[in-house]
């Protein structure tokens, strides 16, 4: 085989590869889809009920924050927590003592914070978008500032009001 | 006695590059906020090493050792079993494709090579969030993004390595090897 046609065939197989794993996540996200919420959306639960939906289309009208993680050093870039749930609930139900859980079902993980640690920019509770496109919570808090305590592939929100 | 197909000189030198590659993530830092963005790095680094130590098998041992040390190290957001296999995806994704396009100092077939190695580790991460059921990305083309990711800054990286095996080559590197293994 001459070379020419050895660098068809290594473009062909990149080109399988990258067809058959988009393909595949595309058929998943059509199975996981859960009935009224797009794929890759997470459920916001007030009191066990499903309130809303932290859905792609928000991302129109959040801004965008960043910080620099202490761990690693590296720019985690998002959307703050507080501006995802302001969207869909309204400020007066929320008490600095509100109870918030950030959780995700895949990785067995989850993460409480009060309404006033989310509300004060200086702990950065915010979700950063993760290479392979899923949400990840983080944080500058002591307790929710290092990678085994941040919550990747973020699935739900839970709102305990008191 | 049968010969030993790696010798210890070129094991060594395979090691300090899987080191390389581990620091060259902690170190190196770019502005660019894209996925697989850090390729440009590490995949210049497994090229340069399949490059000067030319055996099937030789960007495995560097991609084995980093994960080693990487998961060891606690780097990657999603644990050390994923961190471990997708460096070692990119090390078996790099020599196979060089089993196929072979000259990783050519400038067309060393960034194809690499694309395709870092694509490997773009796999691995795909295939074991679906395993663990990870929610489906919250934007439809995030995954799509990412790929193209991987695979421009993957190539980016092995058209580096190549430049930097050339200049080796220039600068007498490889007849210095030769009288060391």
């Amino acid at each position: 085989m001459n070379q020419k046609k050895r660098i068809l065939v290594a473009l062909v197989i990149l080109v399988v590869i990258g067809g058959a794993v988009l393909g595949l996540e595309a058929l998943r996200r059509r199975r996981i889809a859960q009935a009224n919420l797009e794929p890759g959306s997470i459920p916001i639960y007030v009191r066990g009920n499903v309130e809303a939906a932290f859905t792609p289309d928000d991302l129109d009208s959040l801004d965008q924050v960043s910080f620099e993680d202490a761990e690693e050093g590296k720019t985690q870039r998002g959307w703050m927590l507080r501006d995802v749930l302001l969207l869909h609930l309204s400020d007066e139900d929320l008490t600095p003592e509100t109870q918030i859980t950030v959780s995700s079902s895949s990785r067995d993980k989850s993460a409480q914070v009060t309404w006033a640690e989310v509300t004060d920019t200086e702990n950065m509770v915010m979700f950063d978008l993760s290479g392979r496109g899923t949400l990840k919570l983080v944080s500058k808090l002591d307790r929710l500032n290092t990678r085994d305590e941040w919550v990747q592939d973020t699935d739900r929100i839970e709102i305990e009001l008191p | 006695m049968r010969e030993r197909y790696f010798s210890t000189f070129q094991l060594i030198l395979l090691a300090l590059f899987a080191a390389l590659v581990v620091v060259a993530k902690i170190a190196l830092r770019t502005p660019i906020q894209m996925p697989g963005h850090s390729g440009i790095f590490w995949m210049a680094i497994v090229v340069v090493a399949a490059g000067v130590v030319p055996k099937p098998g030789a960007a495995s041992i560097v991609g084995v050792t980093s994960g080693i040390l990487a998961g060891f190290l606690g780097m990657g957001d999603f644990g050390a079993l994923n961190t471990f296999l997708s460096y070692t995806a990119v090390g078996i994704g790099t020599d196979l494709a060089l089993l196929l396009l072979q000259d990783p100092e050519n400038p067309v077939t060393a960034p194809i090579s690499a694309a395709l190695g870092h694509t490997g580790k773009f796999v691995v991460k795909w295939a074991l969030s679906a395993i663990t059921g990870a929610p489906a990305g919250f934007i439809a083309l995030g995954l799509a993004r990412a790929l193209v990711g991987y695979v421009v800054f993957g190539a980016l990286g092995g058209l580096l390595g190549a430049l930097t095996l050339k200049a080796l080559r220039r600068a007498g590197f490889f007849s210095y090897v030769a009288e060391k293994i």
